[in-house]
């Protein structure tokens, strides 16, 4: 009887658990490698991108080119930007209606997490059609052969020179690779300086007069600017980013720019991470710091970086005009001013551009990618609307003279300091450049050590990495 | 499963003899073998695949080159990874140890009468019970400069402490979390230790005039022995594997102060797309714990049937 | 004379306590107080221990601001399927491990600890080629499967079972019962609170699961509390009335457990550390 039950009960177990396996009887080759193809071939992958403008590649529009007239159904994934999710749903919703054909199914994922997201998917080939990633991603993922380039027909161009003269000058640079366009983008965002005009009034300055335009303008200010009450300082003059390294290489590039050098080849082959010229630049980092912030106070998080501007703690700010609406939105409401990116020579301005972009994923089926890219056109066919509704700026010839752009405060000023911009770097390993550099940033900051030191451990890991 | 494995033609139940203990040890298999199934596919199998893929490069998107141990004699000199190593270590030996003292002195103090025992008890429990992400994020508010640690501490006459914001203290404000959520929990076990060491002991020890200390001291400690191998067991796994406090509250900074290996190893994999690499980090990590866990279990093993 | 040493003590006894209550539940009563309060005083100087005025408005957005209910059904779906799968897979392989003599044994439980040494975030990736292959991505299986059972689960559960006497078995065999029976009506009902105990841990690790649910789960309808929390710390700026708000509504279920089960619970874990 027992006998019986027990063995009942083992071949129940066995053939269970042989069940749950059946639907994969070899998941994965006797090898333990992950498939090698999921992977895409390595042939498809050229050597370093570069910056140059999208002059050639002549590729002849095909005759009788016809949008596929079969069901798609394309995934789209983006980063969770209220505003922008709201937008990009009444798209999808407007697409239907345009291509009745094209399913679009949408995904949204945190900012922070897009990344770990995105590469998982696209590890396991089993990425979206269209992909949403900072420009500055797009390098790693175009260098390792995943990203689709534009398709000519569908945006009714005949080569990509074309396509890109629809943009102001250098707005595609960040997606432009060996000379083919791969992805647009849907915000290039200038770093221009925010002013508190109420904080402004209230130490006695004329916000219009006394708008820094330089650095030292700047440093001059902070003493009025900047309030300490005993050990606490109740009110900083202005604020460096210290809440992700990312944003500390969005400020330190164009400083090290603005003393005449970079932080890496336009070849993304070397970098000057520890050049006199970024030295100065960090140092100038550290002063102004120590004259008028206090980055032992700070509520900016990674994922509310703009908290110390909009309380009011904070009187200057550096960041983008994506931030207007939350500005506008907060206690500081429509008191505010935009200046310039402060600089070191205001005769040669410098500043920098960063954003994020479409892009369309490679190992889909031909008629999926039409559709993408249709999909990503259509997106991007209202850049007046992705200024009023979200708050960004494309970058794309004639946006300006829109009514929405005329009523968006400031807008001149972003579109000035766009026009005198560089890209945030471009490189494959632009993540682990990016944690050198903040690295060293807080090393000089929180611990006083010195800038040319902590540049030269920056310099040491970088070249390491760039060397493989 | 070597048992039930044969050429032979003639059914397996035929040829096996049924004594008492084969079927006991066939039981024993069966209700064991749907665990190493689920464990084999969905632990082991991605486990071996992550030792392969240390001896790789390996960007995830292209398929996986073999470099043999190049990963690990770079690591070796990789002065950001033996840095990071060291924060662990040094999350692990000051988080631990402060966890085992109070853990115990907790259950000392819960091991007596009290008035209102539940409430006391649930009260220092709750730790425990509050989600990964709810408490990083949570601790996060209350580190802010003007927040409410340094509120408290500001009763007690201390200047603030800018916690997340000074390479100083930003891994004791880590550590501090680690604390706070591992105690109460070995706090029980510790508690349950205590309540299984017979009264007759410490009855005999008062008669001999011995002191409190002494009693602590010659019988508590000795006679926790178990207990406390296992707390410090449970308690350094969990602490090698800290990932989602550092993560979520300072990503690593200020100035790498807080970046643990299991924060690297993510950040290295996810956002440097190096497989290979973070795969060897993680077999350091992985012998680490494998090495402290099998001497513990030996001395655990003289204690056993 | 024993009566006034006790007093004596208690003196230090009860401040104590009332320290230890206090640091336990201040993050939970923080959370609470900053859900009700509004964005502008969040951060106020200096701080307000008591909301001022009291902002009704948080819980209601935030539930609204995403798709909670829903949310709220998959998490609950997803740690109740893992949690049951874990009570009985890892109670069967803890007996099995604690109460038999086999060959290979010892390394087994050595193999099945060792999974517990290695984090998520190195295994991933493999993981994730696997469930592809069973075309698991994008579902309730995906989600649930490669967790129905864990080696900390066998681990406590071999440590509880331990503890059991072995004559009980004996006894329980020389009446002929069988072993699958000896399991459900003798060791099953002994196990009570090391299975409450397991059952409150597991499920404590499935609500929290993020990492996980984040990368193979695309639809909205499949996604979990902590995905939805992730939402609102997005690059907008966050609303920390709401954030606060969701972290107190995602808390809650495990305030629940732990209250329904506390006794049994309590006891489970501590016996899991008793060797007879």
């Amino acid at each position: 009887m027992s006998k019986r039950l027990s063995l009942v009960l083992l071949v129940v177990i066995l053939l269970a658990v042989i069940a749950a396996c059946a639907p994969a009887p070899t998941p994965i080759p006797p090898t333990a490698a992950p498939k090698p193809t999921d992977a895409p071939k390595p042939t498809t992958a050229p050597a370093q991108p570069t910056a140059a403008p999208a002059t050639k590649a002549p590729e002849p529009t095909k005759a009788g080119f016809a949008f596929p007239t079969e069901n798609i159904t394309i995934e789209v994934w983006w980063h969770e930007y209220a505003p922008m999710t709201a937008y990009v749903k009444e798209l999808i919703e407007a697409y239907k209606k345009v291509r009745p054909n094209v399913t679009v199914n949408a995904t949204v994922a945190s900012s922070t997490d897009m990344n770990t997201k995105l590469t998982a998917a696209l590890a396991a080939g089993t990425g979206p059609d269209v992909m949403d990633a900072d420009a500055s991603y797009y390098v790693a993922y175009y260098t390792k052969g995943v990203l689709e380039p534009a398709n000519l027909d569908v945006f009714g161009v005949k080569t990509y020179q074309e396509l890109a003269d629809k943009y102001v000058p250098g707005g595609l640079a960040s997606g432009t690779f060996d000379g083919k366009i791969y992805t647009l983008p849907y915000q290039g965002n200038s770093m221009s300086l925010f002013l508190n005009n109420k904080l402004f009034a209230a130490a006695g300055l004329d916000v219009k007069k006394d708008a820094p335009k330089t650095w030292n303008d700047l440093m001059a200010l902070c003493t009025k600017l900047k309030k300490v009450e005993g050990n606490r300082t109740s009110q900083k003059a202005f604020e460096f980013p210290y809440h992700s390294p990312r944003w500390q290489l969005q400020d330190l590039q164009p400083m090290t720019e603005q003393f005449g050098g970079k932080l890496l080849s336009d070849d993304g082959k070397t970098a000057y991470l520890n050049s006199p010229e970024a030295v100065k630049a960090l140092t100038l980092w550290r002063d102004v710091t120590k004259a008028c912030g206090d980055p032992k106070n700070t509520k900016n998080t990674a994922s509310d970086p703009n908290k110390d501007f909009l309380d009011g703690f904070t009187a200057m700010w550096i960041t983008g005009p994506w931030a207007t609406p939350q500005v506008t939105a907060s206690p500081v409401k429509n008191d505010f001013t935009v200046v310039g990116l402060p600089q070191v020579d205001p005769a040669k301005p410098k500043t920098m551009v960063y954003g994020w972009a479409w892009g369309v994923y490679n190992k889909r089926p031909d008629k999926n990618k039409i559709a993408a890219w249709d999909f990503v056109k259509f997106m991007l066919s209202k850049p007046d609307e992705w200024l009023g509704k979200a708050g960004f700026v494309q970058p794309v010839k004639g946006v300006s003279d829109s009514a929405t752009a005329k009523n968006f405060p400031f807008f001149d000023v972003h579109m000035k300091d766009v026009q005198t911009a560089t890209w945030y770097i471009r490189s494959e390993f632009v993540n682990e450049i990016a944690q050198a550099v903040g690295r060293a940033v807080d090393s000089v900051v929180y611990d006083g050590k010195d800038p040319k030191a902590a540049l030269d451990e920056a310099q040491a890991a970088v070249e390491k990495v760039l060397k493989k | 499963m070597s048992a039930l494995t044969s050429t032979q033609t003639r059914p397996i139940w035929k040829r096996l003899n049924w004594n008492v203990t084969t079927k006991q040890a066939l039981f024993a298999y069966a209700i064991l073998f749907p665990t190493i199934a689920i464990l084999a596919l969905f632990r082991f199998f991605p486990m071996l695949q992550a030792f392969y893929v240390s001896l790789t490069e390996y960007d995830l998107l292209r398929p996986p080159k073999f470099i043999g141990l190049e990963n690990f004699i770079d690591l070796v000199q990789d002065p950001l990874f033996l840095s990071s190593a060291r924060i662990s270590i040094m999350y692990v030996v000051l988080s631990c140890v402060p966890v085992w003292v109070l853990s115990l002195g907790l259950a000392v103090l819960f091991n007596r009468h009290i008035v209102a025992k539940n409430f006391f008890r649930s009260a220092a429990f709750m730790p425990v019970v509050m989600p990964a992400v709810v408490n990083a994020v949570v601790w996060t508010f209350m580190y802010h400069q003007d927040g409410v640690v340094n509120t408290v501490i500001g009763w007690f006459g201390v200047d603030p402490i800018p916690w997340l914001r000074s390479s100083a203290w930003a891994l004791w404000a880590v550590i501090i979390i680690g604390i706070w959520r591992a105690t109460p929990y070995y706090m029980v076990i510790f508690l349950a230790g205590l309540q299984a060491i017979p009264e007759e002991y410490y009855e005999a020890a008062q008669i001999d005039g011995a002191s409190a200390w002494s009693q602590f001291r010659h019988i508590t400690l000795p006679l926790l022995k178990p207990t406390t191998l296992l707390v410090m067991v449970m308690s350094v796994i969990v602490a090698m594997k800290v990932f989602a406090v550092p993560m979520i509250m300072t990503g690593g900074g200020p100035a790498d102060s807080t970046r643990v290996l299991p924060l690297m190893i993510y950040q290295t994999a996810f956002e440097f797309f190096k497989m290979g690499r973070a795969a060897a980090m993680s077999i350091f990590l992985f012998a680490a714990v494998m090495i402290f866990t099998v001497f513990q279990i030996r001395l655990f093993a003289r204690g056993e049937e | 004379m024993k009566n006034i040493l006790r007093h004596r003590s208690n003196l230090i006894v009860y401040p104590l306590l009332l320290v230890v209550a206090f640091i336990g539940l201040l993050p939970y009563y923080w959370m609470v107080s900053c859900s009700f309060k509004l964005n502008e005083n969040m951060f106020a100087y200096p701080l307000q221990w008591f909301p001022d005025p009291i902002n009704w408005l948080a819980y209601p957005a935030a539930w609204k601001a995403q798709d909670f209910t829903r949310y709220f059904v998959n998490s609950a779906f997803v740690a109740i399927a893992i949690t049951l799968g874990n009570l009985l897979l890892a109670s069967l392989a803890g007996y099995s491990l604690a109460k038999f003599q086999y060959k290979g044994r010892n390394i087994l439980f050595l193999l099945i600890l060792s999974t517990m040494m290695l984090p998520l975030e190195v295994t991933m990736v493999p993981l994730f080629l696997i469930i592809k292959q069973f075309d698991w991505a994008n579902t309730y299986e995906g989600l649930i499967v490669p967790f129905f059972v864990d080696g900390f689960g066998v681990f406590l559960m071999r440590q509880y079972l331990l503890s059991i006497p072995k004559d009980l078995l004996e006894a329980a065999r020389m009446d002929g019962a069988s072993e699958f029976r000896i399991y459900a009506q003798i060791v099953m009902p002994l196990c009570k609170p090391a299975l409450a105990a397991l059952g409150v841990f597991t499920f404590r690790e499935a609500w929290d699961m993020y990492i996980w649910p984040l990368i193979i789960v695309t639809k909205d309808s499949l996604k979990t509390v902590p995905l939805g929390i992730s939402l609102f710390m997005s690059n907008f700026g966050v609303a920390w009335d709401q954030l606060m708000a969701i972290a107190a509504i995602g808390t809650l279920p495990m305030l629940l457990l732990f209250f329904f089960l506390q006794r049994s619970f309590i006891q489970g874990i501590a016996i899991t550390g008793l060797k007879e």
